[in-house]
């Protein structure tokens, strides 16, 4: 039954679903734990050289710490991206329909439909794009600058393994609890 | 009693040959000061100097640092040392004056000290300069306070322009 519904969607349906899925492309995921994986292994130099603590006796904790936080990053890189996407869709679609209008100018052969089709599947594209690097960049910001902020001065007397452990999951864990919230 | 009274006088007599005073002393003289206060609380001031009579020898000598008669050390044959140290906050950069005294002034110096009378009207055997060009206390502004406001400032522009996206 589901499978029949599935069927009966138009492209247009199909295109427009996308454009609300929370499912994101194996490409769009892969730069998603890529770029999470860094930025929860980059304070790890911070803690290594300037909270000098021992990298082969903490290897454990650096290794356990940056898998949990790659995680939580990824997932709020996603999450931001779903909430940003229709948003900028709504924003763009203009700038969007007029481009592609103009390119599709000369083409008599294409139906109203298959350029309405052409249109959407474009502004989900840019939509898309921008959605998933602007994701990327925010969390990232908030990420590097609460985890400075908080090994610098909140928990500055504390020992740098406890140090480290808080910071990088509290602010990761953050990040990923407000990436739901904001939906 | 009167055999005592014989070499005492002696022993004076002789000393006062032996210690005639140090006349146009010809001092040349290198002095340290801390420069670097990032991990230490004191700046340690050495003057070391050599001094040379054109008559008479130096016994024992003693400098003026602040007031305080300190005596000074003797290092090897004529060469000498004076050293102290100052509270790095207090340490104030440039030329120090040490006045530097024999036998005979610090005891002039001394009266002068009891008797409530200005100290500088005696007048030294000669002066040490120690020149404190000032000490580095670390940066200005530290590391990790640049790296949070500049982190802060994008996280700012981050949170702004997201607002904008979902406005």
């Amino acid at each position: 039954m589901k499978n029949q519904v599935k069927q009966g969607f138009t492209k247009e349906e199909e295109l427009l679903l996308q454009d609300f899925s929370r499912n994101v492309s194996t490409k769009s995921s892969a730069l998603f734990y890529g770029n999470a994986f860094i930025v929860s292994a980059v304070p790890i130099w911070l803690f290594w050289r300037i909270h000098m603590m021992d990298i082969y006796s903490s290897l454990l904790l650096f290794v356990v710490v940056t898998s949990i936080s790659t995680y939580l990053m990824a997932l709020a890189y996603r999450n931001t991206k779903f909430s940003l996407k229709h948003k900028i869709a709504v924003k763009r679609e203009e700038a969007v329909t007029k481009d592609v209008t103009k390119k599709l100018a000369d083409d008599k052969k294409m139906s109203k439909k298959e350029k309405d089709e052409r249109i959407l599947w474009q502004k989900n594209e840019v939509a898309d794009f921008e959605a998933t690097t602007f994701s990327i960049f925010y969390n990232n910001a908030l990420f590097l600058a609460i985890v400075i902020f908080v090994s610098f001065s909140i928990l500055r007397t504390f020992s740098p393994t406890v140090n480290y452990t808080l910071s990088i999951g509290a602010t990761s864990g953050l990040l990923a609890l407000t990436s739901t919230g904001s939906q | 009693m009167a055999k005592l009274l014989f070499f005492a006088t002696v022993v004076c007599a002789v000393s006062g040959i032996l210690c005639q005073s140090c006349k146009n002393p010809q001092v040349t003289s290198k002095s340290f000061t801390t420069q670097d206060v990032t991990i230490v609380t004191n700046v340690a001031y050495i003057g070391e100097f050599d001094v040379k009579c054109a008559s008479g020898a130096v016994n024992a000598l003693y400098a003026e640092i602040e007031g305080n008669l300190v005596p000074v050390s003797v290092v090897e044959g004529n060469k000498y040392q004076v050293s102290w140290t100052e509270e790095a906050k207090l340490a104030k950069r440039g030329d120090r004056v040490v006045r530097v005294f024999d036998e005979e002034g610090f005891t002039a110096v001394r009266k002068a000290i009891r008797a409530g009378e200005d100290a500088s009207s005696v007048s030294e055997l000669f002066n040490v300069v120690i020149n404190h060009p000032g000490a580095y206390s670390g940066p200005w502004l530290q590391g990790e306070i640049v790296a949070t406001i500049v982190s802060l400032v994008i996280a700012y522009f981050a949170v702004v322009s997201r607002s904008k996206v979902v406005s």
